[in-house]
């Protein structure tokens, strides 16, 4: 059994989370690491090269800010969100990108599964939930989403940098008015669902698809005070609107 | 066997080497690792402008894949001099020719070795364990 931590921050600041995921990233001796978090106050994140301007959601929700990963918009909002970070060279992360994709969303698809979703990658067909000029993530659909039901119910993006790798996730309990006609899991489930609780599926799906073992910890001091060095940056004016 | 007639990195860049001028790319394995064959998952490529100075190791630009943002390192460092302007429009050149029509940016030497750099049966080597 490979040993990963389970650092859970619910209802954390929208920079804190940015940054905690960025440290988490940068720190070659971080141990692997999965964080399930939410955001306070509700957040829409852009794609790391988003134009600002293509994301008319922005001016909709409490807080705005640029993740590091791609992709299209995402509204924190009534979901779990979920960070993956290690090594590249990692079983899990090891090889294409597709192909470690594949390997995720199958855990991902598991853990969803125990409220009531089989979910199924895209492949090549348009989906309920795909639609035009909103720049969110949940309205674009590429062959290695997960969905059911014809939505899209999952988003996710993942970073490379210097030999690591931050995989980001969001699995959505419900929907929002700038992510309209989405798979949701609460719908699934036939009731409203807690982020901790799906986070717990998870971690059995994960632990079950790459046998791994995972310890409950806090982040360290010192990922902690590089968190809150780091944050700021992501709301700040000249990072939203770099492109 | 990868071409020998130039340096490697173990994040998948490549440097080529021509007097005090240094051409820089990516290989065929960052590549596949990006789109796995599907060449119109590449979606974005960010180049710096000409006249920045980069260092050896800094990350000079970003390359985005339908799936994945990845850093782009300099072998080298030195200063921009010229920058592939067709690759931002026409990604597809990385995945047909990475080696020469697939160049990112020329750099003007500040030094001409760096301890990371890996010859190409060295990089051979990195790909065989990360593949």
């Amino acid at each position: 059994m490979t040993e990963w931590r389970r650092i859970e921050t619910f209802g954390a600041p929208p920079g804190f989370n940015m940054g905690l995921d960025e440290a988490l990233l940068l720190d070659e001796a971080a141990p692997p690491t999965l964080r399930l978090y939410s955001w306070e106050p509700d957040t829409l994140s852009l794609g790391y090269f988003q134009r600002f301007v293509d994301v008319p959601g922005t001016s909709q929700a409490g807080a705005v800010v640029r993740r590091l990963t791609g992709g299209g918009a995402i509204h924190h909002t009534d979901e779990l969100t979920f960070s993956l970070t290690t090594n590249a060279s990692d079983p899990v992360y090891r090889g294409p990108v597709a192909d470690s994709y594949a390997r995720v969303h199958a855990a991902i698809a598991q853990a969803l599964l125990e409220f009531g979703a089989t979910a199924e990658l895209v492949g090549e067909v348009p989906l309920a939930s795909d639609g035009e000029g909103t720049g969110m993530c949940f309205h674009k659909s590429t062959p290695l989403d997960l969905a059911w039901g014809g939505r899209k119910g999952v988003g996710s993006a993942q970073r490379r940098t210097r030999g690591r790798v931050l995989h980001h996730g969001s699995i959505k309990l419900g929907t929002s008015a700038l992510e309209g006609a989405i798979a949701t899991l609460g719908s699934s489930a036939g009731r409203p669902l807690d982020p901790a609780e799906v986070g717990d599926a998870l971690v059995r799906a994960l632990s079950e698809q790459f046998g791994l073992r995972f310890t409950p910890a806090a982040p360290t001091a010192a990922e902690r005070r590089a968190a809150e060095a780091l944050g700021p940056r992501y709301q700040d004016p000249a990072f939203l609107h770099r492109r | 066997m990868r071409p020998d007639d130039r340096k490697y990195l173990s994040s998948h860049e490549w440097i080529k080497i021509d007097g005090d001028i240094g051409t820089i790319g990516i290989t065929d394995f960052a590549v596949q690792e990006l789109c796995s064959g599907n060449e119109s998952d590449l979606v974005y490529c960010d180049l710096p402008e000409a006249g920045r100075s980069v260092e050896a190791g800094e990350t000079f630009g970003e390359i985005e894949s339908v799936k994945a943002v990845a850093d782009l390192n300099a072998p080298l460092g030195g200063e921009v001099i010229e920058v592939n302007a067709a690759i931002e429009d026409h990604l597809e050149i990385l995945a047909d020719d990475p080696w020469e029509r697939g160049w990112l940016i020329k750099i003007k030497l500040s030094a001409k070795t760096s301890d990371a750099l890996l010859d190409a049966a060295a990089y051979e080597e990195v790909v065989a364990q990360e593949a």
